[in-house]
């Protein structure tokens, strides 16, 4: 099992995302984004940071790089695994691969911070998160309001792609434990094979930095690659 | 008094560098496009009630000044329609 | 073209004159007057600069590089360093401010590190506009700071109204490279081709610096000021990305910024420190517009460029890098054994002048022996009596922006990017984890403001101790110091002799603690019709730390622990927040620095002996305040029970006091005894002040109580004027 991580120019979550996933004990390697194909990834994530600078749209000049191609055609033709944090969920909405988009924080300010999220429904992309089970885990965008209209968002949640949402410590999505204006306080989504949230659970590794609740969130997605391999030789 | 729209259309001045824009000509460039240089703006739509259109255009400016472009590195252009009549 | 026209004075064209041999034309004269601008040369100060201790065993380089270097462990070295942008921040904060942090993390970028930590000291007025640039500064830092990935872990903050229409915006950066792959700009050899990489380049901040930073502010310079630049963090991060990969591989034989004064600058600078002379081929510069003149592509700051020498057998290699990450690399020129800088255009020599005339040949101003020793002397104290204990008092000095809580600020950064933040702008100081090492870093900032408004010499030397003192707090050995120096118009007396004691008071607390000031910045004429701001200087230290993992807790602890002041300070609240709110402005008061590095290292040792639970240095609001930090971080159950040891004025005076070198430590019954033990051995008085209670909040013998819920809403209260 090898997961490739997309270097897109800008991407500043790169290193920390394959130093997560060496922790994890899985073979990365580094994709660029002007590779045409994908020098052999079962999976790829889409890492955080500001490629292209968040010019134009964040996400939006990223999504026709032509490794974007290679990733489109590979969900596409054989349902690659495809993992997005952060601007990756921008490029995965940008590249039509996730319905919706974001928009800049409803109260236009860069938010760094932790957060709390709830697993809304379990995704069989994430075997081991439970619906309901919630995780500290931080934020770190300027655009991160999630937009769709009313007729996609019950759509969304009738099958199931609503996948994690902000909430307080409660657990309860509340309007103000929503960061940045996000419809029903969503944080990440989930289609086919396609998963993206908005927090960066590379950065929850250990309980020193805060938290080890992305340790447990990026193992889940592993455990799920590892499922869909097996089930695929049989 | 009548009711109007202004769209102010804010622009870096022209020796100012616009990364924004840069990256996007980039990009379409590589998509093959014959672009030659992309600038980026602002467009904003003001709906106001003024006694005549010369009023509602010198409304617009002075919001412009004030607070829609940032005199340092922007300029602007305001185009003024007239919507209805006001009783 | 007239002298004045540059900002030289008539002695200094004279000067031009004579080492030239002629009269300079016009594109020599625009180098001399950007080279020997306050801002390039530091005229005005680099005599009191040469006052500082440089050298230690941790030094790897010293001032006169981009930025000094210490080292970490056997393989890893690390750069850091201040620099201001004040006044672009004044004319336009958010840009102002985004291209301060880019052109200090080129600094470190230059050095061959990799930036891994930002910190932004900033200093604003009261009024209306300063709560505009308030804003407009923030989101600058994070504009660029956000989007580089570097991130921005500790910080800041003054409020005052001697900052009106001066806002300070000082930036630290640190960086960290092997010790195998050090750069600087001394290493360009004659023959090695000259490497302009990055943006290309505009009629952007045309003499910015030369002029803007050198000259004051007054109404009618509204045609001085130069198109604004603007920062490109996306063209930053893949310029950063494709240097530090030539630089890696050993490309690069040496590498500088473009930052003020742009190419004139750089390639002086380049010279000057490689002992080479150049050719430069000015037409090949790449150009964002066409039309620019010789004299425009010299002066130009356009942002996010860098100058590489590299030599022929790896210029494909180094050009490939940049090609790779689509990244602009031009060759414009190459060096030469001839001592010459010599600008051509289209075949024309449009300039030859010596690069040793433009660096070091500057004017400087001398500090004379006897001068340095009389700024130590004491100035007339300016004291207000205390008043007895008042409960309101207490919430005012917490709600004050010097003192309040800074997160409406730093949420606006990413504090976490590179996962090596184990302790974040919430902390007293940063605690950094490195890759590549066991070791981490501790890095530390804070600033005078008040402190030095009325002894700066008593200011400068506090904030020097004031960090140093946080860096012992986390058992960290210093490695260096670096300062950001910013005051007025060097040229009135008055307003050079504030600055000088307040670099003889750095100076002479640095020495007393025996640790180097690597490099810094200053930024004179912050003036405004004539009103010069209080003398400020931005103190950053940097600091080895044993075991990054476990850094030593902020938080209460738990019930019944013991609460005690280390090394507490005689009563004097002067110079504090409390006494201002009170009484207006007095002296702060000066400590006594014969026994500072051995102090510093017993609480160094202290705490790693594991007596102590936490530790906190007494800071902005003096205990009061830190004892409120700490509650911040604790079980929302604990507080705090006081007994001082004295009542009526003195309580307060204590209660307030923020003289430096104070800590506040929790320690655990059982290891009372040892606590005792070791600062009565050690000679540092250790006084018991309370007591960890059930009871949150503050509780004074049954006189005073604030709840925590009272105190922690008066130190988190927004700024509503400035709109957060």
């Amino acid at each position: 099992m090898r997961i490739g991580v997309v270097t897109f120019p800008g991407s500043n979550c790169d290193q920390d995302t394959l130093d997560a996933l060496d922790t994890l004990g899985v073979d990365t390697l580094r994709l660029w984004y002007r590779d045409a194909d994908l020098a052999g990834a079962d999976a790829v994530v889409l890492p955080g940071g500001f490629s292209y600078g968040d010019y134009l749209r964040s996400g939006a000049l990223a999504a026709k790089s032509p490794i974007m191609t290679a990733i489109q055609e590979a969900v596409v033709d054989r349902q690659l695994p495809l993992l997005g944090i952060c601007n990756g969920f921008q490029i995965l909405t940008e590249a039509g691969l996730l319905p919706g988009g974001l928009r800049a924080n409803h109260h236009g300010q860069f938010r760094c911070d932790w957060q709390r999220v709830k697993v809304i429904e379990a995704s069989p992309l994430f075997p081991g998160l439970e619906a309901g089970e919630v995780l500290k885990l931080p934020i770190a965008h300027g655009e991160g309001s999630y937009y769709m209209d009313e007729e996609s968002l019950q759509s969304l949640f009738a099958h199931g792609e609503a996948w994690l949402q902000y909430v307080d410590a409660d657990g309860q999505a509340q309007s103000w434990a929503n960061p940045n204006g996000s419809v029903a306080n969503l944080a990440g989504v989930a289609r086919g094979s396609v998963a993206a949230l908005m927090p960066h659970p590379e950065r929850a590794m250990m309980d020193i930095l805060g938290s080890d609740d992305g340790h447990r969130l990026l193992t889940a997605w592993l455990c799920g690659l590892e499922r869909r391999a097996l089930y695929a030789r049989g | 008094m009548a009711r109007f729209t202004a769209i102010v259309t804010v622009t870096l001045k022209k020796d100012i560098l616009d990364p924004a824009g840069e990256a996007t000509a980039h990009t379409l460039q590589q998509l093959g496009y014959p672009v030659a240089g992309v600038r980026l703006g602002r467009h904003v739509a003001l709906t106001m009630d003024a006694a005549d259109e010369g009023a509602a255009l010198r409304l617009s400016r002075q919001m412009a000044d004030a607070l829609l472009a940032n005199p340092i590195m922007e300029t602007y252009q305001v185009q003024v329609e007239s919507l209805c009549e006001l009783e | 073209m007239r002298g004045d026209e540059v900002g030289l004075n008539p002695n200094e064209y004279e000067s031009i004159c004579g080492i030239m041999g002629r009269s300079p034309n016009d594109l020599e004269l625009g180098l001399f007057g950007a080279l020997w601008s306050e801002h390039c040369s530091y005229k005005s100060s680099k005599g009191l600069l040469a006052r500082f201790g440089h050298s230690g065993p941790h030094v790897v380089q010293g001032p006169g590089e981009n930025a000094g270097v210490v080292r970490l462990d056997e393989n890893l070295e690390v750069a850091f360093k201040v620099e201001s942008h004040n006044h672009p921040s004044y004319v336009e904060p958010v840009q102002g401010a985004a291209t301060g942090v880019g052109g200090i993390l080129r600094d470190i970028i230059a050095m061959g590190a990799r930036p891994i930590a930002v910190a932004d000291m900033l200093r604003f007025g009261t009024d209306e506009k300063s709560h505009a640039i308030m804003r407009g500064v923030v989101k600058g830092v994070g504009l660029y700071g956000n989007a580089i990935g570097i991130p921005t872990v500790t910080g800041d903050l003054g409020v005052s109204e001697t900052y009106d229409g001066n806002p300070l915006v000082n930036v630290l950066a640190v960086g960290v490279r092997r010790s195998d792959a050090r750069v600087g700009a001394g290493g360009a050899c004659p023959g090695q081709w000259l490497l302009l990489v990055g943006q290309r380049t505009g009629r952007d901040g045309i003499h910015g610096a030369s002029l803007l930073a050198s000259r004051d502010f007054s109404g009618g310079d509204e045609d001085l000021r130069p198109t604004v630049q603007v920062g490109d963090p996306f063209l930053g991060k893949i310029l950063m990305e494709a240097t530090l990969e030539t630089v890696s591989r050993g490309l690069a034989a040496a590498v500088q910024d473009l930052g003020a004064a742009g190419l004139a600058s750089a390639l002086a600078e380049l010279c000057h420190l490689s002992k080479i002379g150049a050719e430069i081929w000015l037409e090949r510069v790449p150009l964002r517009q066409p039309g620019l003149s010789p004299y425009e592509i010299m002066m130009s700051e356009t942002q996010e460029r860098m100058l590489l020498a590299v030599s022929e057998e790896n210029l494909a290699a180094a050009l490939e890098i940049f090609s790779r990450y689509e990244v602009l690399a031009t060759v414009i020129g190459q060096g030469s054994a001839s001592q010459r800088l010599i600008l051509y255009h289209n075949s024309r020599i449009e300039a030859d002048v010596d690069p040793d005339w433009l660096t070091e040949g500057a004017p400087r101003q001398t500090v004379d022996p006897s001068y340095w020793d009389a700024l130590a002397n004491q100035r007339p104290a300016v004291h207000h009596p205390a008043p007895s204990l008042a409960r309101d008092l207490l919430l005012d000095v917490l709600a004050h922006p010097d003192v309040r809580d800074r997160f409406p600020i730093y949420r606006q950064y990413d504090s976490m990017v590179q996962t090596g933040t184990v302790y974040g702008p919430d902390h007293d100081a940063a605690v950094l984890k490195v890759r590549g090492s066991t070791h981490g870093l501790v890095l530390a900032v804070a600033g005078t403001g008040r402190w030095a408004a009325i002894d700066p010499y008593a200011g400068g030397a506090g904030v020097v101790l004031r960090v140093l003192a946080a860096l012992a707090a986390q058992g960290a050995v210093a490695l260096g110091l670096t300062d950001g120096v910013n005051a007025g118009n060097p040229h009135v007396k008055s307003s050079y002799d504030l600055m000088a004691a307040l670099f003889r008071g750095v100076s002479d607390a640095a020495f007393a603690a025996n640790v180097p000031i690597t490099g810094g910045n200053v930024s004179l004429h912050n003036e405004t019709q004539g009103q010069s701001i209080w003398p400020t200087v931005m103190m950053g230290a940097l600091g080895r730390h044993s075991n990054p993992l476990h850094p030593i807790s902020e938080h209460l602890g738990r019930e019944g622990d013991l609460i005690y002041v280390v090394n507490p300070a005689p009563p004097n609240w002067n110079g504090s927040v409390a006494a201002f709110l009170t009484t207006g402005l007095s002296s702060y008061p000066r400590c006594d620095l014969g026994n500072v590095e051995k102090l510093l290292q017993a609480m160094r040792e202290w705490v790693l002996s594991g007596i102590p639970t936490s530790v906190r240095t007494i800071g902005m609001g003096g205990l009061a305040a830190t004892l409120v930090r700490m509650m911040a971080v604790s079980d929302p159950s604990l507080g705090v029970e006081l007994t001082l040891p004295d009542e009526g004025f003195a309580e307060t005076e204590r209660f307030y006091n923020e003289a430096p070198l104070q800590w506040v430590a929790i320690v655990r019954p059982d290891q009372a005894e040892a606590a005792d033990e070791y600062w009565r051995t050690a000679g540092v008085k250790m006084t018991r002040i309370g007591i960890v209670s059930s009871q949150d909040g503050i509780h004074i013998a049954n006189r005073h109580d604030w709840s925590r819920e009272t105190l922690l809403r008066a130190w988190r209260s927004l700024d509503k004027e400035v709109g957060w």
